[in-house]
């Protein structure tokens, strides 16, 4: 008897279909990798599993019986804990309270001592020793995600998914999580691994279901699966990653010397950073989220002030560096900077106004769309019209309708088209290819690319490793809000994944 | 100057009362992640429906429990408001301020509760003990409210640290979504705190009315109820620190008939000023001060949706 | 609180996974939240409309209930759009609540709750009595200089709250509302002391001379309405064709990216701030030199909410403040008629207002959201 069993599963919201018919099925005693690139619909039918979403038809059949889940709740009564990407955790809480809000006990003192007794008994199992009483916010990225799994263990679940656990761990984290659910299978639970990382489903899966576009492509076991073959059924199609070609480096465009900053008294983020980049190529950083990502990006694009340390930039080799450090964005971008960041519906577009309004506002200031008296908004028409079809941005019924509804892809690919338009000389981008399907993200590499051919210098920060060994031509690791070594392309994964690895 | 400083200090206590009252209330709905503006609002209802029990039936208590009941029978309706259909707290907390005055200042005319004395609720005998040089007037003789005013709040202290419930409420408060997640149900905690803390409000409002001023006119709170929501922020959502601040702004409260009694000639105008200028000043040294660690609660404000895209 | 299912797990310490405890869950059908993409704008119209006509539907029960009957509440209501006399005490009324409400559409479209119009509107005013008490300038330029003072009032009410927001992150709701309150008393301060009217010892000041009064234009129409309807042109300008409407719409949508994208974000904001002062200023000083005819107690009483409610309803868009303002004002007029005649107190006008507010508030969330019940 399977553990679980999916079939039929649909699911849209509001005119996106993410499952169509969707199937899946994990025994106990296994790891089920679920493998799909994003936008499949993994995390989509795994909500549907542990309760969180309602699915539009279907049946899930749990230890053989049909269940309707009317929430989490009913799925954690069955034995079903997930872990999601984003914790669900309260931060200001400490770990003891966090299981015990999820796993009500009698009476309040009595609860306290039963819920320590029982993370004892299953900490063992996980070997994690954590102190009950921290507060989760003390808590690193890897401990907090044992504390979600303590919080399903505890709860006597027995079916585990866990969604993208790998995303925000080091190499090695990744390893020792990977192989303790790996024992968890083997001690008798039903483990599901979503996943888009195939060599963590090669290495520690026993079975792996591909999805692709919302529906159950096909199971296979992983060990008699090649990995290009894993590809094909992923991806769909042969998509071409943009080759390296060699492309002469210029002059130095962008000298970032000792950056210090600490968001607080006790949290040192960026900790002497130093690196230089040069016109006509890609300096990739990589290093797992959390490590000053975030506070370097801000830094570069005048959102964050630091504490030490200077940004400055050159023109040519004979021209003299100009100090940006405390320019304002206004004052960056027209010394021909230009930003792609992390979050594109959050920092890069308002998504309630226009398509137009968001392609114009790049160069409103300059004076291209009329005076500062009066707009003219045919000549912003004209232009995000011309932006709209060289970017092949798809999905645009009129330029007036809301930002919003652009998808993962096309909305990147008008925040493209905007930053573009004003001829940068140096791009800052983060985590570009986040959340987009494999023909945007190799849209996305060649824009990049083909900056750098220009003589843009180009930042990539990424905290996905292959996407900075794919497209970078230097790479500095960053680790604790410092880099920590550098490399040059072609790099070698081992030396990069180890020189990622906290230091002590 | 002694007799300056005992009449002083011993008028502290009852006029510290409403504004403690009140931020506790709101303290237990933003705890759990509502922030009400209407606290204006509820305390007019709980004064209007204080005086006009007592006009009825003449029994005082009945008369703050009643306004207790009252204040959060209309609370129901913002709460409806904010944690069903999820409207914009601000927006929310305004018109019910509005709301509320316009419903009490037409009430209180319709049924002739306007400018009428009550006997109110007096002090509570305390015999020889109030009789005592300094320290009677100070502690001693005060109304059973002053009285159970601590013990009210070692009793949401305790709920709110020391029960599942607490832990819940407060877990909604920080992160709604883990709170959702583990199966329960933000909606309804969201709603019974807005609820519960508002029949604090509201006889926050009563005392004004029945024990202080004995009678009912428009406008009695005079502005009490935003200066408490500008408490909460000062208490750190902390119970303790919310009397603390009650109590500086008593004390600021209470020194302006001290001033007037003792004859010194300051503009009466100016002195009515100076709990509104106290408030500002207390919120631009919070700002000064630039706390890297918040204790506000996360979700503070913001309205829960479970199923949401991207 | 009850939990969705009746389990409680036991602990399961003799296998770590044994075989479950099969267990029945009560079924319920489940109610989905979800959220709509969009909405067309006719449908969003519709439904506005609808709530409107909700909210004045409760407040006709609230009010019969006080002893008005229905049918007098109508004839009432439409007589301000038919009755002569009762048109003109509307679009004079309508002068100051569409400053109002402009004056709160920008402050809000800013991100900035200025609740503080009152203590603006005290400050304008302040400052046009002082021009005139003072006898400040020519005759002939009086009014004018009364106006930029009452311009200059307002705007200096307004620039404490925004600068504590933009220097301490100091939350300007509660700022804005005390200084209402000390405006308020720095009024009185005056009308009491020093500017109390000489004539008849009450707590306003003298009378304006003819000269310093907006004057009746055509039709016995105030001045004060084509004032205002001018500056609703220039706010029209500013937010809609100009380039700081844009900024402005990016500061509204999406704070973060605007000042990513090189939106100069705090001078923005100062902007409106100072525009929605001064606007606020001006409709002090045409209430007390259009209407009153002096300096007095209360004439601000009402118009704070009255221009939140007016930027709410226009979804703060400067060219459709003024109908609804219009709309504002004949409720105003009306409830001094039911004042006057039925003893109902002028802050029915109030909870009129707030009924109709959260009934709007109150239809926002299934513009919003679709309900679906999953069986």
């Amino acid at each position: 008897m399977a553990a679980v069993e999916l079939s039929g599963i649909c699911k849209s919201f509001g005119g996106f279909l993410a499952l169509d018919h969707a199937t899946f099925s994990a025994q106990r005693g296994e790891v089920h990798a679920l493998l799909g690139e994003n936008g499949a619909g993994k995390s989509s039918l795994m909500n549907v599993l542990a309760g969180f979403y309602a699915p539009d038809a279907g049946s899930i059949i749990i230890n053989g019986n049909t269940c309707r889940l009317a929430g989490p709740r009913d799925a954690a009564a069955l034995g079903i804990g997930m872990i999601h990407q984003h914790f669900k955790l309260v931060k200001a809480f400490t770990v003891a309270e966090n299981i015990l809000l999820a796993n009500p006990r009698n009476g309040y003192r009595e609860a306290q001592a039963a819920i320590r007794r029982e993370i004892r008994a299953k900490s063992e199992a996980l070997s994690f020793v954590i102190d009950p009483d921290r507060r989760v916010d003390t808590l690193s990225v890897a401990e907090q995600q044992r504390v979600e799994i303590l919080k399903a263990l505890v709860g006597g679940a027995d079916i585990l998914i866990l969604d993208e656990p790998t995303a925000v761990l080091t190499e090695q984290e990744s390893e020792s999580l990977l192989s303790n659910i790996r024992d968890l299978a083997v001690a008798g639970a039903a483990v599901i691994l979503v996943t888009h990382k195939l060599q963590d489903v090669k290495a520690f899966s026993h079975r792996v279901t591909v999805m692709r576009g919302g529906r159950t492509v096909n199971t296979l076991d992983p060990l008699k699966t090649s990995t290009e073959q894993l590809t094909t059924l992923t991806v769909g199609e042969n998509v071409e990653i943009p080759s390296r070609i060699f492309h002469e480096r210029g002059g130095p465009r962008l000298i970032v010397s000792h950056l210090k900053h600490r968001a607080n008294a006790a949290r040192v983020t960026l900790d002497d950073v130093t690196f230089t980049v040069h016109a006509g190529e890609i300096y990739g950083i990589a290093g797992v989220g959390g490590n000053g990502q975030t506070e370097l990006l801000e830094a570069l694009c005048g959102g964050l002030v630091v504490e030490h340390g200077r940004i400055e930039i050159t023109g040519d080799v004979a021209d003299k560096p100009s100090d940006i450090t405390k320019a304002s964005p206004r004052q960056r971008l027209a010394a021909g900077f230009a930003s792609i960041p992390a979050d594109r519906h959050a920092h890069a577009l308002a998504s309630s106004l226009s398509i137009a309004d968001n392609f114009a506002i790049g160069h409103i200031h300059e004076g291209r769309f009329g005076s500062w008296a009066r707009v003219d908004r045919h000549a912003i028409w004209r232009a995000t019209n011309a932006a709209i079809h060289n970017a092949d941005v798809r999905g645009v019924r009129s330029l007036s309708q809301r930002a919003s509804l652009l998808s993962g892809g096309n909305a990147q690919k008008l925040v493209l088209a905007r930053e573009f338009s004003r001829f940068p000389r140096i791009l800052v981008t983060h985590s570009p290819t986040r959340g987009l399907d494999a023909k945007a993200t190799a849209a996305v590499q060649r824009w990049l690319i083909e900056a750098r051919n220009e003589g843009v210098a180009v930042v990539l920060v990424s905290e996905d490793l292959d996407e900075v060994l794919g497209t970078a031509d230097r790479i500095g690791v960053l680790v604790r809000g410092r880099i920590v070594a550098e490399f040059a392309a072609p790099a070698d994964r081992q030396a990069v994944g180890k020189a990622m690895v906290n230091h002590v | 100057m002694a007799d300056f400083l005992v009449n002083w200090i011993s008028s502290i206590p009852g006029l510290a009362l409403p504004y403690a009252l009140a931020s506790i209330g709101l303290i237990i709905g933003e705890r759990a992640g509502v922030l009400s503006l209407g606290a204006e609002g509820l305390m007019l209802v709980g004064a209007l429906v204080g005086v006009g029990t007592v006009l009825r039936i003449n029994d005082p208590t009945l008369g703050l429990l009643a306004a207790m009941l009252a204040s959060s029978m209309v609370s129901v309706l913002f709460a409806c408001l904010v944690v069903f259909l999820r409207v914009n707290q601000v927006i929310a907390g305004l018109s019910l301020v509005f709301f509320c005055q316009g419903l009490t200042n037409l009430v209180g005319t319709m049924l002739d509760w306007s400018n009428r004395t009550i006997p109110g609720l007096g002090l509570l005998p305390l015999g020889s003990l109030g009789a005592l040089p300094v320290i009677g007037p100070i502690f001693f003789r005060h109304d059973a409210l002053v009285y159970l005013l601590v013990p009210i709040i070692l009793f949401v202290q305790w709920l709110l640290t020391r029960t599942t419930f607490g832990l819940r409420l407060r877990a909604v408060g920080e992160n709604p979504d883990a709170a959702d997640s583990v199966g329960i149900n933000v909606s309804l905690y969201r709603f019974f705190a807005v609820v519960g803390g508002s029949a604090l409000i509201g006889l926050a409002g009563a005392y004004l009315s029945v024990v202080s001023a004995k009678i009912w006119v428009a406008g009695i709170t005079g502005g009490r109820g935003w200066i408490a929501v500008a408490l909460v922020i000062f208490a750190r959502w902390n119970p303790w620190r919310a009397l603390l601040g009650a109590l500086l702004f008593g004390g600021i409260e209470a020194l302006i008939p001290q001033i007037a009694a003792a004859g010194i000639g300051l503009p009466q105008y100016y002195l009515l000023m100076t709990p509104y200028l106290a408030t500002l000043a207390v919120m631009v040294w919070q700002g000064l001060k630039n706390d890297t660690v918040s204790d506000e609660p996360e979700g503070l404000g913001k309205p829960f949706v479970r199923e949401e895209r991207r | 609180m009850s939990e969705t299912s009746s389990a409680t797990r036991s602990s399961s310490e003799a296998a770590p996974f044994g075989s479950p405890v099969g267990r029945r869950l009560r079924y319920r059908p489940r109610l989905v939240l979800e959220i709509r993409e969009s909405m067309p704008a006719w449908q969003q119209f519709v439904i506005l409309a609808l709530s409107v006509l909700c909210g004045a539907a409760i407040s006709t029960a609230i009010l019969v209930w006080a002893g008005v009957p229905a049918s007098e509440l109508l004839s009432e209501f439409v007589n301000t759009v038919v009755d002569e006399q009762s048109i003109r005490a509307v679009l004079t009324q309508a002068a100051p609540l569409i400053l109002v409400g402009i004056a709160a559409s920008v402050a809000f479209q800013a991100r900035f709750w200025n609740l503080g119009i009152e203590g603006q509107m005290v400050f304008g005013s302040i400052a046009a009595t002082a021009v005139s008490l003072w006898h400040v300038g020519p005759e002939s330029l009086r009014l004018l200089l009364m106006a930029c003072a009452a311009v200059l009032g307002g705007l200096i009410w307004s620039v404490i709250p925004a600068l504590l927001k933009l220097w301490l992150s100091v939350n300007e709701i509660i700022v804005t509302l005390l200084l209402n309150y000390v405006a308020t008393y720095f009024l009185y301060d005056l009308l009491y002391g020093v500017w109390k009217d000489p004539t008849d010892g009450f707590p306003h000041s003298q009378v304006y001379a003819s000269g310093e009064r907006l004057p009746d234009i055509a039709w016995s129409i105030n001045a004060a309405l084509p004032v205002s309807l001018a500056l609703m042109l220039v706010v029209v300008w500013l937010t809609q064709i100009s380039r700081f409407g844009v900024y402005l719409r990016f500061i509204h949508a999406n704070v973060a990216m605007a000042m990513r994208v090189g939106v100069p974000v705090v001078t923005t904001t100062f902007g409106a701030v100072f525009l929605s002062g001064s606007l606020a200023g001006v409709a002090g000083f045409v209430v007390s030199s259009g209407m009153e005819g002096r300096l007095s107690q209360g004439f601000f009483e009402g118009y704070g909410f009255s221009g939140v409610l007016i930027a709410f309803l226009a979804r703060n868009n400067s060219l459709v403040a003024p109908l609804v303002a219009v709309l504002v004002a004949m409720l105003f007029v009306t409830g001094q008629t039911l004042q006057i005649f039925y003893q109902i107190p002028f802050s029915m006008v109030q909870l009129i207002q707030a009924i109709i507010v959260m009934c709007v508030a109150a239809t926002e969330f299934f513009i919003r959201h679709r309900i679906n019940l999953r069986g």
